[in-house]
């Protein structure tokens, strides 16, 4: 077991927007959380990530609790997390982001090229441009890439197709499926279709509350079979 | 052609040297001298500003520690010029290490308030409990040792060693800018968390740069106490933080070579306004305003993009 969270509660305020929600993870499995807006997808992404503390449950990650984990200890521990919103560092270079995902993990520059341009071939030509000048897909390709930098153990993508034109959607979805296997991943995805193609096993989430576990191939592939539950 | 000549360091300082040496042989040394200090001070300052982010209302406490740290030296101890500026830059390293402690776990309004907060106490401090060495009211007149060429009291020389630290500390900073190490400010300025989550004790690096740019801004402290032979409370003065936050401004922040044309620009007007304008702060309000409005990216800013 790579991930194992237990009864997990979150409260923001007074108001609790996840309620005893538990999954697990092995090594090598793409995991997706789906769900409608606001039911605690995010939420439970950012929790795994350090970026909120649980008032209540365990987060375990290679048989160590993460609570009380600083965010830097997270990421040090091989947790990477790719933003929904697709903010890179803008006034730095696409080698620059890079760098700077390098140096804290001691893999070298070309490595870190290396694994960019393997995932996405074009971004060759642009790392020496501003990152704040690349389309929604480079960034987003960019992210991913960062976070491949220092070899993470698990990865959590918070909606990587949300925003993003039906072509550049393919191509994300194309570079996490050579991703897979390689890397253990937690994707949150709205869109079924991409859910179908990527996941092998999906959790529903409704109102903070993990509601069902999908595991079956035949169901995963035909989203007709979960759709009505979001 | 301005950002051709950013991103070359030696052009960079040349044209740094050049424009302080016309200003100088076609006004007044020691006036440039004042200029050259002043712009240091805005280099300190906007290291922690527009290359970090982070608005201090009260960095005057590190021009005051500097000064009063090489001046009290000199007064009290050895006026040997050299070690007193070294006392200076170390008095304000070590309160901006010591202070930076807690200022640095603060960030936005609370960061800029604390720090003119701590810029208060530091002025009265020097003014009434600490008067017996650092002269209160009066401040201290000062007496540095010459040796052989190397007389302080000499004008010329005076303006030269300036020009060559002001060249040094531009020099560290653009490389100190533009290492990793100044990647990583630029992404804590963008995004805090995020530079944390690619694994950064992020406070660690605030840290370390805001004590470096309060040596900086202390080594202009010293070299002010050096250049006046003279330290008072002016130089610690919590309402003169707007001058080095305008300077910023209107130079560019964020930028090296803005601070520099920041600070000569403010220096210019406050200077030489004032000799035509008896309530010239106004016009440097409207300025400002003008600035704020029109161009944010202050005038490095523009000169580059053009």
């Amino acid at each position: 077991m790579l991930l194992s969270v237990d009864n997990l509660d979150i409260h923001y305020g007074h108001a609790q927007v996840l309620h005893q929600a538990s999954m697990s993870l092995t090594e090598g499995e793409l995991v997706c959380v789906v769900g409608r807006n606001g039911a605690g997808k995010t939420t439970l992404l950012r929790a795994i990530g350090g970026f909120m503390k649980p008032s209540a449950g365990d987060i375990v990650f290679k048989g160590e609790p993460m609570s009380g984990l600083s965010l830097e200890q997270v990421a040090q521990k091989g947790i990477k997390y790719v933003y929904q919103d697709k903010r890179v560092f803008g006034d730095l270079t696409v080698r620059e982001n890079l760098e700077l995902a390098a140096y804290p993990t001691g893999e070298s520059m070309d490595s870190a090229i290396e694994k960019l341009v393997a995932i996405h071939p074009k971004m060759k030509k642009l790392l020496d441009a501003k990152a704040k000048g690349l389309s929604g897909g480079e960034r987003q390709i960019l992210l991913i890439g960062r976070a491949l930098v220092g070899d993470p153990q698990l990865l959590l993508i918070d909606e990587p197709t949300e925003g993003l034109a039906a072509i550049i959607i393919g191509e994300i979805v194309d570079i996490l499926l050579k991703m897979k296997s390689k890397i253990t991943m937690v994707v949150v995805e709205q869109n079924l279709a991409t859910v179908a193609r990527l996941a092998d096993r999906i959790y529903v989430m409704k109102e903070g509350v993990m509601a069902r576990e999908i595991t079956q191939r035949e169901i995963i592939e035909n989203p007709s079979n979960y759709e009505e539950e979001l | 052609m301005f950002a051709k000549i950013e991103k070359n360091q030696a052009l960079t300082l040349g044209l740094i040297a050049a424009l302080f040496l016309v200003y100088a042989y076609t006004t007044s040394l020691p006036r440039i001298t004042d200029f050259i200090i002043f712009c240091i001070f805005v280099m300190g300052f906007d290291l922690l500003y527009g290359h970090m982010g982070q608005l201090s209302f009260g960095h005057m406490l590190y021009l005051g520690a500097g000064a009063y740290g090489c001046g009290m030296f000199a007064y009290h101890v050895s006026p040997n010029p050299f070690v007193c500026i070294l006392m200076g830059i170390l008095t304000a390293a070590g309160l901006a290490a010591l202070l930076g402690q807690v200022v640095v776990k603060t960030g936005g309004a609370a960061f800029a308030l604390l720090n003119l907060a701590l810029n208060e106490v530091g002025a009265y401090l020097v003014l009434s409990p600490m008067h017996r060495i650092t002269g209160g009211e009066d401040g201290l007149s000062l007496f540095f040792q010459s040796y052989g060429f190397i007389n302080f009291g000499d004008s010329v020389f005076r303006f030269y060693f300036c020009l060559a630290v002001l060249l040094l500390v531009a020099f560290l900073l653009l490389r100190l800018v533009r290492s990793p190490f100044g990647n990583l400010l630029k992404a804590i300025k963008e995004d805090e968390v995020r530079a944390r989550f690619l694994g950064y004790n992020t406070y660690l690096y605030k840290y370390v740069t805001f004590i470096i740019s309060g040596a900086v801004c202390g080594l202009a402290g010293a070299l002010t106490s050096v250049n006046l032979a003279y330290c008072n409370t002016s130089l610690i003065a919590p309402t003169r933080n707007v001058e080095v936050i305008f300077s910023a401004l209107i130079g560019g922040a964020g930028s090296v070579m803005g601070a520099v044309v920041g600070g000569t620009a403010y220096m210019t007007i406050s200077n030489y306004l004032a000799a035509y304008i008896v309530r010239w702060e106004m016009f440097l309000g409207i300025a400002l305003l003008f600035f704020a409005f029109y161009f944010r990216k202050g005038i490095w800013g523009y000169a580059r993009r053009a």
